[in-house]
């Protein structure tokens, strides 16, 4: 057993050896490409994975936010040609607010995020926040940041995102995404 | 055998799967059902959804199993979702009219639809395509009887259709419609020979954002490209978002003799791009 455990542990270095160097936070938002190697951090909240967040959950009272973006079917698409977006599912409860990660967000999208969590936390700064989108994705540290900037004190990013969750064997629902009017 | 502590049996996972043996053998607990429960689930819903296009698509027409009449590759584990390579091999006794490429979960899921023309050689076709999540990859060919015969490729990549298009949509949109072709192999009047095109066009799909303005772009694709030989056609292709920026096509054509490969390629902004080429290049 020791034997087992030394090679494992030799594995464990080898591999984080090999394996891209998280990236550094940025000092403000990232503006870089959304898909791709992301933080390992986020200053004023806190990382959280898949079994961590599962038992949280069960305790229930925490909002969870999907900040994934939705497909949007471009104006000049041909009129005959089959526009069908996949159902999309979310962390069973969650809130699906595409947008609300970009680098730079649009003022009106910014004030609905804002409104919207605001009305699921009954104004409520100390309201537990989850937010994700997917495995390498910028998008919910960005969102995480922004919440964080409005005075959340209890705001978790969850990197592992859909794609953890799902490899967890965990349940979905489907949700429908949340705009400014 | 006891309960290992949780991180002493997190080592030995880490270890089983980079040693390439079955996880399941250390931890043949709930990890595995969980995991058989998982994929069962998957594969549900990956037979739903391409029941669903076959109904949008086809209209629920029969579709027989490719065998040799259409083959399809393309990479399990594609290394950048917005240019994933597809290639195409045809090998029917009865005349192919036509090829439709879906990729499933994509929201707009019939990337392409190829039909041959008279100075065709429909027996390989090449392109690259944007993949927006994990999902199968279909290609149908249809023969001249009007039988519809099917290929499938599992894909894992994901995000494709948000990628960026270069570092900025000016650079990005600068020589749109400029064209290359390359002929593949020497010219012999009569047989076949392939030929690669590649044209310059962003292929904007409106998901993705400009990494200056932060906004979406507006969609600006390639609707249309014709090729044709003396006037002959070779195939029109009606393409879709799902086509890569900057397409590159590798088809097969019979030049009967010295001529002229004219390409047309027409986009949502009702732009029309034409170029020809003399064959064999001179």
């Amino acid at each position: 057993m020791r034997r087992g455990r030394a090679v494992a542990l030799a594995c464990c270095v080898w591999l984080s050896a090999a394996a891209a160097a998280p990236v550094p936070e940025p000092q403000g938002y990232w503006t870089g490409p959304i898909h791709g190697p992301v933080a390992a951090t986020l200053a004023g909240g806190s990382v959280i994975h898949t079994r961590k967040l599962a038992a949280l959950l069960k305790r229930g009272a925490v909002l969870v936010v999907d900040v994934s973006d939705a497909p949007r079917r471009p104006a000049n698409l041909a009129q005959q040609a089959p526009w069908l977006p996949l159902p999309h599912p979310v962390i069973p409860g969650a809130i699906w607010i595409p947008g609300a990660g970009g680098g730079s967000i649009p003022a009106d999208v910014d004030q609905f995020f804002r409104a919207r969590l605001a009305l699921a936390s009954g104004n409520d700064l100390s309201q537990p926040l989850v937010i994700y989108c997917h495995e390498q994705c910028w998008l919910s540290w960005n969102a995480a940041k922004r919440a964080i900037s409005y005075g959340y004190r209890r705001v978790y990013w969850f990197p592992d995102g859909m794609e953890g969750w799902r490899a967890a064997g965990l349940a979905t629902e489907v949700a429908q995404p949340q705009t400014p009017p | 055998m006891t309960k290992a502590k949780p991180w002493f049996r997190m080592l030995l996972l880490f270890a089983a799967v980079v040693l390439g043996q079955p996880g399941a053998s250390y931890a043949a607990d709930d990890t595995d059902a969980v995991m058989k429960a998982h994929a069962a689930q998957d594969a549900a819903e990956h037979a739903a959804r391409w029941k669903q296009l076959q109904q949008a698509i086809f209209g629920g027409r029969a579709l027989a199993d490719g065998g040799n009449i259409i083959k399809i590759e393309a990479p399990e584990h594609a290394l950048d979702a917005a240019l994933v390579p597809v290639t195409l091999t045809m090998n029917s006794t009865t005349p192919v009219k036509g090829v439709y490429l879906v990729i499933d979960n994509n929201p707009s899921p019939l990337a392409s639809h190829f039909t041959f023309g008279p100075r065709a050689d429909p027996h390989a076709l090449k392109l690259r395509v944007r993949v927006n999540q994990y999902t199968f990859i279909h290609a149908v060919a249809e023969t001249s009887d009007g039988k519809l015969f099917v290929s499938q490729q599992f894909v894992k990549t994901s995000g494709g259709c948000s990628a960026p298009v270069g570092t900025d949509d000016a650079a990005a949109l600068k020589d749109i419609g400029l064209m290359k072709l390359h002929l593949l192999g020497s010219f012999t009047a009569g047989k076949p020979m392939q030929a690669q095109i590649m044209i310059r066009h962003p292929n904007f799909n409106g998901m993705q954002m400009d990494q200056l303005t932060r906004g979406y772009t507006p969609a600006r694709f390639i609707r249309t490209v014709d090729a044709s030989y003396d006037d002959a056609a070779i195939f029109h292709l009606d393409s879709d978002i799902s086509l890569s920026t900057d397409p590159v096509i590798t088809f097969g054509f019979v030049p009967d003799k010295k001529g002229t490969l004219k390409l047309v390629v027409s986009d949502s902004d009702k732009a029309t791009f034409n170029h020809s080429f003399d064959v064999p290049a001179s």
